[in-house]
């Protein structure tokens, strides 16, 4: 909008100046009744919503050594309480560089990640100029809003560069998937109000209050957006107070909602009015192991009574039981009630992370570890791994691989596994020229022995050598065989032929890995 | 001017004017033509009436068959997929008597012959059928045929490069000809077993054929089509191999073929030859991977095992051997060559040292396998009780997902096609698995179960599909059929007393006439 340059005029009467004047007036009232309009339209959240802009790096999870490729991108974030910033993980993961601006203030802020939770997606960021908060307004988290009352969304969405609201209702609230990671679930709001690429991370309010952080929508869908619930990001706050973010756990055990069979409920004696649960199995080396039998059925969670579909009632709703233990830290018990062989029984449970064996949730912020021998490289199998056979993998990865993805908690009954281990690329050498074959394979034993994670394949490489690695492969017949001396001999000059900076890339020195913000699972898990 | 002369030299219909000067004309004209074709014609007119005279002979010997088959839906098991007609030729080896691919006649319901010189269809049936070599015998209905056929006699001849005729009746029972060109000679799996046989392999032929269209070398059969790969390349089956055929299912009581009982690998790598310490000059041997349970060598090898030669026929790295006609070809015709009951000699390499091992020449039914790779002609097996379908575990079962179907089944159920189809034992006979289930009131709660493999039935380990019919008379005083499953998987549970209602009401409402089929 242009201002007209009054003085300029030579043939200013008096009359026409009164004019000009006036309009000049009128303009500029006019212009500061936009002002107000626009600062009333936004409520102040101008001085709380933040853009976010994001550069960060993935890593490579076949040929771990090699940086990937840089990605940009454009979220929101909101200041809390004690001078933080809240926002999306997914906005921040692998980043290496994060800036931050704020409505109509042309400076900007560098961050740092604080705190990151890749399981539910959120993220606090610390600034180091403290002036970044001058000026600012920290926001309140509310409780759950209920069904269909008005929320609004701020944040810098796609289709500008100013702060943006819309404006909607919540559609409903339920259990599901985080997008982020792929494999974890838990509570989600879901809402009409539109919420684009950019939204991710800006706040959801209602009656001036947080009741949400927007993340995820439903891309075949019209108006379905979905904001983490104040349930979620409270856990998170209450898990990083004491300075580790240690992730959401479960109970470990694996559940059917067999009673709606009349046969099924009478066959496990379970009394005609009572509802609950079946377990079918519990998860290798969680606390219920000892505790719980296939066939208990769970009857009660704490003080919240378990529905044939495995529902409780809470917070006013009807949701999954899991609800209950996300109320809990790691760490922390839930009282079960159960029904064995007709008797009702009880007992504590302890809520741990409890990941399958073969992790399938998605990682990030963690440098995959890798092992380069004879230029034979072994990583551990991992979603990212797998996804590596792009939009269709499930289809496409070879055999024992989807086979183990799918059912690795039922096949595994080695205690002491850690993870599978899988042969990711050969970097040619006349050593192995005949290990074409072998590859995307996962490693069963070294020399007779069983293969529990990366660091057994290294040591038995590491040994003085003599005579022969056998190499065996799962769901393959016959061994990969290397002359120990020689591929002792070949490794150096491999690791320099392709530029790899270790041969095993767990013991390298600690600046090279990110700092242990993130939730490494793979360290709780033993 | 122009002169429009329609020369028919073979039909000698050349219409002469009267007139002398276009008589004398038109002969300068005839001779300079008669003497431009004879210089376009393909060498030797006598090669052309050879051919000719094979294909007049050949009327007399080719049959146009006609085949309906109707088989089964797998995972609607008490239904009957849609008719389906196929069409082939049928080589004559007998007066009433020809020869044909098997993979055509695959669940054939009925079979229909056309004869050269005669309209009606004349019925077939099958004789022999061979899925292992892709090979079919089938007798025609004499009574309804005018003459006898010609029989013919295939015979060994290969020349690399030879240009062949390949001879058919369409469906007007016209005789119908084309050629290609004979490349080479090599294993191949037949299309419709796990069977792997002698194969002659011709390219570039004048259209697909891959129904039993019989290839001659001159006036030499030797060999009729079974697969074909656009017109680039067809597979026949050889005279050798028809040959045996047809002398062994003489007398009705057709033996099959050998069957091999172990997977090998090519055994390339030098530092697994020097790990099972054989000499560094020794760089022949083909390495045993698996060793299945039932077929030929199953009792004899064991895995790691390195066949150095069958019958003394030295074997090379990727397992194949000298055969003086055909250059080197894989070292599965060495056994499936043999009669059954054969002694066959193996010497192999096991633990730093030469073995002889003497095998007995055998093969096995496919129904013997744990995972049946084909099931043609018979119902598939099944037991629905209480809305659970509950099936024998086939490949058929697992194609059925059509494109990428292996990227699509379930993997527990892939595990035992892909890595224990020929390992069945006494314990475990077959797979049986829960389809899925029809929704009825006696099954709520379950409705979701699919693609399971059952363990147990009311306690009893489940190793055939018929032990689920013995199940379920145990336990006579209790309440429940009780089910578990491998891996984690809830325990289904049928109430006895419902269930005679709850099947007649599911037969009717899901159209399902025969609930149960255990083929005998």
């Amino acid at each position: 909008m242009r201002m007209k340059n009054l003085e300029s005029r030579p043939e200013n009467s008096k009359s026409y100046l009164l004019i000009c004047n006036s309009k000049f007036l009128i303009f500029v009232f006019a212009l500061c009744v936009c002002s107000i309009c626009q600062a009333a339209g936004l409520g102040g959240m101008e001085k709380s919503v933040v853009m976010i802009r994001g550069a960060g790096q993935e890593f490579d999870f076949v040929t771990p050594w090699k940086p990937k490729a840089m990605a940009q991108g454009v979220g929101s974030g909101f200041i809390i309480e004690d001078n933080k910033i809240l926002t999306n993980a997914h906005n921040v993961s692998n980043n290496k560089y994060i800036e931050l601006q704020k409505e109509g203030v042309a400076k900007r802020y560098l961050a740092k990640v604080a705190f990151i939770g890749h399981d539910c997606d959120l993220a606090l960021l610390a600034v180091e100029d403290k002036s970044f908060f001058d000026d600012t307004k920290s926001l309140e988290l509310a409780e759950l809003p209920g069904v269909n009352t008005a929320v609004e969304t701020y944040g810098f969405p796609m289709g500008g560069r100013r702060i943006s609201v819309t404006k909607g209702i919540v559609s409903r609230i339920q259990v599901d998937t985080y997008s982020h990671t792929g494999a974890d679930s838990h509570l989600v709001i879901q809402t009409d109000a539109a919420i684009n690429p950019g939204n991710s991370g800006g706040p959801v309010i209602q009656d001036g209050k947080v009741v949400g952080v927007a993340f995820q929508g439903l891309r075949q869908a019209d108006n379905i957006g979905y904001m983490i619930p104040t349930t979620v990001i409270r856990h998170f706050l209450a898990d990083i107070n004491d300075g580790k973010y240690d992730g959401f756990g479960s109970l470990g055990v694996m559940l059917y909602p067999g009673l709606h069979n009349p046969g099924y409920k009478d066959y496990l004696n379970v009394p005609a009015d009572q509802q609950g649960i079946v377990v079918i199995e519990t998860t290798m080396h969680s606390s219920v192991e000892p505790i719980l039998k296939r066939g208990d059925v769970l009857t009660q969670i704490d003080q919240y009574a378990i529905d044939n579909d495995g529902r409780v009632e809470i917070y006013g709703l009807k949701l999954d039981m899991s609800e209950v233990v996300e109320t809990k830290q790691i760490g922390q018990t839930v009282e079960l009630a159960y029904y064995r062989d007709g008797k009702p029984m009880k007992t504590t449970a302890t809520v741990a992370l409890n990941r399958p064996v073969l992790e399938f949730a998605r990682q990030y912020d963690i440098e995959p570890e890798y092992v380069c021998f004879a230029g034979l490289v072994f990583v551990p199998v991992t979603r990212n791994y797998l996804e590596t056979w792009g939009a269709e993998w499930i289809k496409d990865v070879p055999f024992y691989l989807r086979y183990l993805f799918y059912n690795s908690m039922q096949l595994n009954e080695d205690r002491a596994r850690k993870e599978y281990v899988v042969l990711s690329e050969i970097m040619p050498d006349e050593i192995n020229a005949y290990a074409g074959g072998f590859k995307s394979q996962v490693v069963a034993s070294i020399n007779g022995t069983t293969i529990e994670g990366l660091e057994d394949v290294w040591k038995v490489f590491e040994k003085p050598p003599e005579g022969f690695y056998t190499i065996m492969f799962m769901g393959m017949d016959r061994p990969l065989i290397l002359d120990a001396k020689e591929a002792h001999t070949q490794q150096a000059k491999i690791l320099t032929k392709y530029d790899i900076p270790f041969g095993f890339a767990q013991g390298r020195p600690q600046q090279t890995r990110l700092p242990s913000t993130g939730s490494n699972q793979k360290e709780v898990q033993q | 001017m122009k002169m429009n002369l329609e020369l028919r030299i073979m039909n000698e219909e050349f219409r002469i004017k009267r007139s002398i000067s276009i008589i004398s004309f038109l002969h300068s004209k005839f001779s300079i033509l008669i003497c431009v074709f004879a210089s376009l014609w393909p060498a030797g007119t006598s090669a052309m009436a050879g051919e000719n005279q094979t294909r007049e002979e050949m009327k007399g010997s080719i049959v146009y068959l006609e085949i309906s088959s109707y088989g089964y839906d797998q995972i609607r098991p008490w239904k009957n997929t849609d008719i389906q007609q196929k069409s082939g030729v049928g080589c004559a080896t007998g007066a009433y008597q020809v020869i044909t691919p098997a993979w055509n006649l695959t669940d054939a319901k009925l079979i229909k012959a056309k004869v050269s010189g005669q309209n009606e269809y004349v019925p077939a049936k099958i004789k022999t059928i061979d899925y292992e070599i892709d090979l079919a015998l089938l007798e025609l209905d004499a009574g309804t045929m005018k003459k006898p056929l010609k029989p013919i006699r295939f015979e060994d001849k290969f020349q690399r490069g030879a240009k062949l005729n390949y001879y058919w009746l369409n469906a007007n029972a016209e005789m119908t000809t084309g050629q290609g060109y004979m490349d080479r000679a090599e294993m191949a799996r037949s299309t419709v077993s796990y069977a792997y046989f002698l194969n002659l392999i011709v390219t570039n032929t004048s259209q697909e054929t891959s129904t039993g269209q019989v290839y001659c070398d001159g006036s030499t059969p030797v060999g009729i089509s079974c697969w074909s790969k656009s017109s680039t390349e067809t597979g026949l089956i050889p005279a050798a191999i028809i040959n045996n055929f047809l002398a062994r299912a003489k007398d009705g009581n057709y033996p099959g073929v050998p069957a091999v009982g172990f997977a090998a690998e090519a055994l390339l790598d030098p530092a697994m030859r020097t790990y099972l310490k054989m000499p560094a000059t020794m760089k022949n041997g083909v390495q045993v991977t698996s060793v299945y349970t039932i077929g030929t060598g199953n009792e004899s090898l064991k895995a790691g095992d390195v066949i150095l030669a069958i019958d003394g026929k030295e074997l090379d790295a990727y397992g194949k051997f000298l055969y003086p006609a055909y250059d080197r070809i894989l070292f599965h015709h060495l056994i499936t060559s043999h009669k059954i009951g054969d002694d066959i000699v193996f010497d192999i390499w096991r633990d730093g040292g030469k073995q002889q091992l003497h095998v007995q020449a055998i093969n096995f039914d496919v129904g013997q396998m744990l995972v049946p790779y084909y099931e043609y002609g018979s119902q598939p097996e099944y037991v629905v009780t209480g809305g659970f379908v509950f099936q024998k575990l086939t490949r058929s079962y697992l194609t059925n997902w059509g494109k990428d179907w292996d990227g699509k089944v379930t993997p527990h159920l892939l595990y035992y096609l892909r890595d224990m189809a020929f390992k069945p034992t006494a314990q475990r006979r077959e797979i049986v698995i829960l389809s899925y289930c029809l929704p009825a009131q006696i099954n709520l709660g379950y409705t979701d179960l699919s693609q399971l493999v059952v363990s147990k039935f009311n306690g009893m380990p489940i190793s055939r599909i018929s032990d689920i019919v013995k199940a379920q008379k145990l336990n006579p005083g209790a309440k429940y059929d009780v089910v578990e499953f491998e891996l984690d998987n809830p325990t289904v549970v049928i109430p006895r007393q419902q269930l005679p209602q709850a099947d007649a009401t599911l037969a009717t409402s899901y159209g399902i006439r025969k609930l149960v089929n255990i083929n005998p």
